[in-house]
């Protein structure tokens, strides 16, 4: 028998590569049939971070002159806001843009085309301990240093609560008006290979792009901007690796019985660390806010299959009961409501600290995603640059994903600026060194802290509860080391 | 072996096999250095160094090989350049620009200068066969390179080059890294000059030959840490900036300002950065305009 077995298993292992050199044969003949259009940038994924790269790209005069394509699976016109979209109804898909990503989009003149009506600029957090209520506020005026005056620059905005349909639909907008990119929208990557050296050029270094439209595109610089399970990232052989937390995230848009403790002019956002995860509210404009709850992946089914009023119930137990109340509560398939009711009257809560009472949910908000933490062991290969969710996703605790993929666009623009300026090729690894300089430690450096924040809280029982309950007690005394989170957060430092 | 850092300044280029360390004779003017390779009177090229640039063509454009310190100084000379364009052009500069560039090696200048936007055409040159057949191949790379007419590699020395008429030279005569590899830097200079058209530049890089730049070159860099490999310099041959100046204004060049130097230094972990003053101990770039 181990004989036998052995030489079963030699030969799946002889004939797995020769199969695969076959087939990659066979694809560079048919691919040598049309012949490739050459673009400089090959951008693949319209998202926010692939359309904020591209308008960078048209809106900077020394890269207007590349040819670029765009190539993105979904129709782009279902990324877009409703045309005249009502106040009352918002996108349960919600970033929290720092001053950082804003300043890029002014940069490359996107913000203006946002829907200012729809973004909600914030002034203050509070965060505490479910367990423990040691908590912790940010605002700008108590990170300032007890000497100092308060700066009258100085925003005080901490950040700005957008829909993510609101940013692309900006960036869409602003590129529509830059114009000079092929875009190729509902059109699926069918397959990319490298390509060939052929008696006038050699394209062995240069990925070729096969549309489901039947087009070939070869790509000095292949752009993946296409999400967590990047086929760019997987043509290019870059490893990502990650962790799943066991963790779903439940978002829902809620509407509140008003505008917020701090009036319309200074809302606040929430969040408080459960056992479970974080609960966290971030205001929205009006009496709306924007619910990102994360829990075990049972809760989070329980939470979906709740009715409406007894799912805001929850939510609003969940910035106010016990543990152990919240526990109890998810073991019901319903009437939740009076449950909390008759608890909420044995339970002393300050409200004024509290979030406002979640009134209603939006109908069809109510959505659980999977937590989990990639990262890719680089950014770069030879003529590959990855962006965005390809690059890195994290636990949304932050709010950093979608800056973090601003942030990347940003970096790589310049990247390519300095590379035309210059006369490098600018999908040689010497030219795309700069950008995975740039990135990387950056953002390995806010998954980490994200990750470590998650696991601190993710414990209910033993010392770690007294110390990270001294944690927040200790930063929220010492107003410059507020001061530095919330640069950090604002994405400044 | 030191644990000090790479110190300030490096040169990149690789191994010939012939080295004088041991008998420093810095030469005050660019009168013709004695040397033993004087035997191919119409050429300025030591024939031991043309040897060495054969054995480096694989890995020249290898981005973590020996010509990396190279590839990573390039674009300091487009900056450079652009300097010396933008000062005194009272004489309005041509849209786009001819380029010829002399010992173009593999081709580092050569292929940026041809995908810049403001370039008409580059003809770059290089003596050895074998490094212009990894420019050539590494050309077909880039499509836009190959578009006809925008760079042509010709494999001959300035020497052998057809003398154009003042009209038809070239707005920009560019010498990287090569001085210091001359036998006699005199007479080679002299034979670039007719080259450049009135009112455009020569701009070369080389090295001051001080006791700095032997200590960094050749003694640092070569034999004790091993990051350039044995036998690339010889420090005779390094030409001073001070040199350069006196020898080109002795031609009628740059006067009214329009001479230029930029010092370099290469930290360990930052790359290339422009240290002003470093011209006269380290690497350094130096444009000259013929009057117009």
């Amino acid at each position: 028998m181990p004989p036998r077995l052995r030489l079963s298993a030699q030969r799946a292992f002889i004939s797995t590569p020769s199969t695969h050199v076959c087939l990659r044969l066979r694809r560079f003949a048919s691919s040598s049939a049309a012949t490739p259009e050459i673009y400089d940038v090959v951008c693949v994924g319209g998202g926010p971070a692939g359309l904020s790269l591209l308008t960078g790209l048209r809106n900077s005069p020394v890269t207007t002159g590349l040819k670029i394509a765009l190539i993105e699976g979904q129709d782009l016109s279902k990324s877009r806001l409703p045309e005249n979209a009502s106040l009352d109804s918002f996108s349960n898909r919600c970033s929290s843009l720092t001053p950082a990503s804003v300043k890029n989009l002014q940069e490359i003149g996107a913000w203006s085309h946002a829907s200012a009506a729809r973004i909600q600029p914030y002034h203050e957090m509070q965060v505490w301990d479910g367990l423990t209520d040691a908590r912790i506020s940010f605002d700008w005026d108590s990170a300032r240093s007890m000497f100092s005056p308060r700066n009258l620059a100085q925003s005080t905005t901490i950040a700005y609560m957008v829909e993510n349909l609101n940013i692309t639909t900006a960036l869409q907008n602003r590129l529509a008006e830059l114009g000079g990119v092929d875009t190729f929208s509902s059109t699926k990557v069918e397959s990319i290979e490298l390509g060939q050296d052929t008696e006038e050029l050699d394209l062995s270094s240069w990925p070729i792009l096969t549309l489901s439209n039947g087009k070939t595109l070869a790509a000095r610089l292949l752009v993946g901007a296409d999400g967590a399970n990047s086929p760019v990232r997987t043509f290019a052989g870059i490893p990502s690796r990650g962790w799943d937390y066991a963790r779903n995230g439940v978002v829902a848009t809620l509407k509140l019985e008003g505008p917020g403790r701090g009036g319309p002019d200074h809302k606040i956002a929430y969040q408080r660390f459960l056992p479970t995860g974080p609960i966290a509210m971030l205001p929205l404009p009006g009496n709306m806010a924007s619910l990102v709850w994360s829990t075990t992946p049972e809760r989070a089914a329980k939470l979906k299959s709740l009715q409406p009023e007894d799912f805001a119930a929850m939510v609003n137990a969940g910035f106010r009961l016990s543990a152990t109340d919240l526990e109890y509560l998810h073991t019901l398939s319903s009437g939740q409501v009076e449950e909390i009711e008759w608890r909420k009257q044995h339970t002393t809560t300050n409200e004024p600290s509290l979030p406002m009472t979640v009134t209603a949910i939006q109908p069809g908000t109510v959505a659980p995603f999977p937590l989990k933490m990639r990262h890719a062991d680089t950014y770069i290969g030879e003529r590959i640059a990855l962006v965005g969710d390809a690059a890195h996703t994290v636990h949304p605790l932050a709010g950093q994903g979608l800056n973090q993929g601003q942030g990347d666009a940003a970096a790589l623009v310049h990247t390519i600026e300095e590379a035309v300026k210059t006369g490098q090729d600018m999908g040689s690894l010497l030219a795309l060194e700069s950008y995975n300089s740039a990135r990387y430690a950056t953002n390995n450096a806010m998954l980490g802290a994200v990750d470590k924040l998650h696991k601190l809280y993710a414990i209910d029982s033993g010392p770690m509860i007294g110390l990270r309950s001294l944690g927040l007690r200790t930063v929220d005394a010492l107003g410059p080391l507020k001061a530095f989170f919330m640069k950090s957060a604002a994405g400044g430092a | 072996m030191a644990a000090r850092k790479p110190p300030l300044a490096l040169r990149a280029l690789s191994r010939p096999k012939l080295s004088h360390r041991c008998s420093r004779r810095p030469p005050t003017t660019l009168s013709p250095r004695s040397s033993s390779t004087q035997s191919a009177p119409k050429s300025s090229v030591d024939p031991t160094e043309v040897s060495h640039f054969s054995n480096l063509a694989s890995s020249w454009w290898d981005p973590a090989g020996p010509s990396r310190l190279l590839h990573l100084m390039n674009p300091l000379r487009h900056t450079f350049i652009q300097r010396c364009l933008s000062t005194a052009s009272q004489s309005a500069s041509p849209q786009r620009l001819r380029y010829l560039d002399i010992g173009c090696g593999g081709g580092i200048f050569a292929e940026s200068a041809a995908r810049l936007p403001g370039t008409a055409s580059v003809t770059a040159i290089d003596p050895t066969a074998e490094v212009l057949k990894v420019a050539e191949v590494h050309r077909r790379r880039d499509p836009r390179l190959m578009e006809p007419g925008r760079l042509t590699y010709v494999n001959t020395s300035i020497e052998e080059l057809a003398v154009p008429r003042a009209e038809e030279a070239y707005d920009v005569v560019t010498l990287f890294e090569v001085l210091e590899h001359v036998a006699d830097p005199a007479p080679f200079l002299s034979t670039i000059l007719p080259h450049v058209k009135p009112g455009g530049w020569l701009v070369l890089s080389t090295i001051a030959r001080t006791d700095v730049s032997w200590f960094v070159t050749n003694f640092m860099a070569e034999d004790v840490l091993g990051i350039v490999p044995k036998g690339t310099h010889d420090w005779r041959k390094y030409v001073n900036e001070g040199e350069l100046r006196k020898w080109f204004a002795g031609q009628g060049w740059g006067t009214g300002g329009a001479m230029n130097v930029m010092g370099v230094v290469y930290v360990p972990g930052l790359g290339w950065r422009e240290v002003s003053g470093s011209e006269r101990w380290g690497n350094y770039f130096f444009g000259v305009k013929r009057e117009a």
